[in-house]
């Protein structure tokens, strides 16, 4: 049944993405916009094949997804010490608490002249930036997992002997997971979007960068194939890790919906 | 046995209600548990019971009075005193033989002998079979036996049951009747056993405390049980005995309403 429905799902995507090229190439072909504004397929990829032929892509890619690592990394570690802080002090919670909600809500990319004044021209900017686009909601996910934990469990873990460390260790945390992992989802889409918006500001190889060269050549062909690298990274980290992640948390637990 | 192993003497609970006034719950309890007893709570919703069982087991310490257990005042929970909640406290992120073996990890038992234990517990349940299987793929009476065999491996001095049936068909709470009578009556723990079934104190309790409506409860009456065991609900005696309880508690039952919608 489920395999069915897969197969279906698949097929009609398929369907649309073949219809999507379809029209596209149709309307490149009836030249309603001129080339240099509305490339043919063909450009678009052998724009991607020569870009990738002489590796400017690949570096972009892996400039761009280790700054997303180390950012994240970063901001994962600061962000549970923290998130585990909110929870254990009352006072913190009532007066950084607010703060961080305040500063979650702030477009992360407004870090970025105090980042390049503190930090320069260069990597640690851009990482700075990174952090600082998806360690509030990481803290705040953490403080939510915790606080949303039934009481029960928690009551169950101390009566069997569980205190401070081991409470938190082999009860608090594993029972937090399935939300912080929604909380590391999304944050994670912030931290991505913080990097792309950090390297179209300035010139350091990374995906962005690459996006504002298409600009700054005129060359659309560029910057709609750097556009569907980007849009194929997001997927793939967002659909099959942490998709994947998200289901077998929810198989073992028993939360996928029997009806 | 003149020394009970748990003295309660609880002179009041106070709970802050959301308007800021305060709410006395219980008043004046006094109980005296022996060891090995099986003692069976009921009474009107709202009365404490669950509080009570809170309070023994330590989550819940601000309360006045004092609550002896061996002599001594309970300072803190511990793994000598277990809970069984009314809604399950099984851990989902873990198999049932890891979730027996919880406690017995925190003991800082060996591998072996946490897996040792835990078969035998399991095999005490009759879950053997379902080890390795997730919380969610049991039935209501499978937790259930799963919270059971959890609590016992950590071979407590006294077991704390908050409800734990009141969640299960009928015929699925009989059979676990049978089957607690059974580990009991090898094991001779002492049971504090909370519910709003009557019949189920009457099978189960060598003791019946009957509590009175909320706020400001008390003991009401205290029936011994002295049917012979094991019990059935259609054991010989057993209505009667019910009747008697089901007279004081339908009398306090009613004065809970009456508070309600006065």
């Amino acid at each position: 049944m489920t395999k069915n429905l897969l197969n279906s799902a698949l097929l009609k995507q398929l369907g649309f993405y073949c219809v999507l090229l379809l029209a596209w190439h149709i309307i490149s072909k009836a030249r309603v916009w001129p080339d240099y504004l509305f490339p043919s397929l063909g450009t678009v990829f052998s724009t991607l094949e020569s870009g990738f032929r002489d590796h400017t892509f690949l570096i972009g890619i892996l400039t761009s997804l280790k700054r997303l690592f180390l950012g994240f990394a970063f901001s994962v570690t600061l962000g549970g010490v923290l998130g585990v802080a909110l929870v254990k002090f009352k006072l913190l919670e009532e007066t950084l608490g607010g703060l961080i909600l305040g500063l979650q809500t702030m477009p992360s990319i407004c870090w970025f002249p105090l980042a390049l004044l503190w930090f320069g021209l260069g990597e640690n900017a851009i990482i700075f930036v990174v952090i600082m686009g998806s360690l509030f909601s990481i803290t705040m996910a953490v403080h939510s997992a915790i606080k949303s934990i039934p009481p029960m469990i928690i009551g169950a873990g101390k009566n069997m002997g569980a205190r401070r460390i081991t409470l938190l260790l082999w009860v608090m945390l594993p029972a937090a997971v399935p939300s912080l992992l929604i909380g590391a989802r999304q944050s994670w889409s912030f931290a991505w979007r913080s990097l792309m918006a950090g390297e179209l500001l300035f010139n350091s190889q990374g995906l962005g960068f690459l996006l504002n060269i298409g600009r700054d050549l005129n060359d659309m062909s560029q910057v709609i194939a750097v556009m569907l690298i980007i849009t194929l990274i997001s997927v793939l980290i967002d659909k099959l890790f942490f998709g994947k992640l998200e289901s077998s948390v929810k198989r073992r637990w028993g939360l996928k919906r029997k009806f | 046995m003149n020394n009970p192993i748990l003295q309660i003497n609880i002179k009041y609970k106070v709970f802050g209600t959301h308007n800021g006034s305060n709410l006395r719950v219980m008043e004046d309890i006094k109980m005296n548990i022996d060891k090995g007893e099986f003692a069976c709570i009921v009474g009107p919703s709202g009365c404490g019971k669950t509080t009570l069982l809170n309070i023994i087991a330590g989550l819940d310490r601000s309360y006045c009075g004092e609550i002896l257990y061996k002599n001594r005042k309970i300072a803190d929970c511990g793994p000598d005193r277990i809970m069984i909640f009314q809604e399950l406290a099984l851990f989902p992120w873990l198999t049932v033989q890891s979730n027996v073996e919880f406690g017995l990890k925190i003991k800082g038992f060996s591998r072996e002998k946490r897996e040792r234990i835990a078969l035998e517990y399991l095999e005490m349940v009759h879950l053997t079979k379902f080890k390795n299987a997730c919380v969610h793929e049991l039935s209501g009476g499978m937790k259930q036996r799963v919270a059971l065999a959890r609590a016992l491996a950590l071979q407590p001095e006294i077991l704390l049951m908050d409800e734990p049936f009141s969640a299960l068909d009928a015929q699925t709470r009989d059979t676990l009747h049978e089957e607690l009578q059974k580990i009991w009556s090898m094991t001779k723990q002492t049971v504090v056993f909370v519910t709003h079934n009557v019949r189920e104190a009457v099978c189960l309790g060598d003791k019946v405390y009957v509590f009175s409506a909320g706020p400001s409860s008390t003991i009401k009456a205290t029936f011994p049980i002295h049917i012979a065991r094991p019990r059935y609900i259609e054991s010989e005696g057993l209505m009667e005995q019910v009747r008697a309880v089901l007279a004081e508690l339908r009398f306090e039952i009613k004065k809970s309403y009456d508070k309600e919608f006065a």
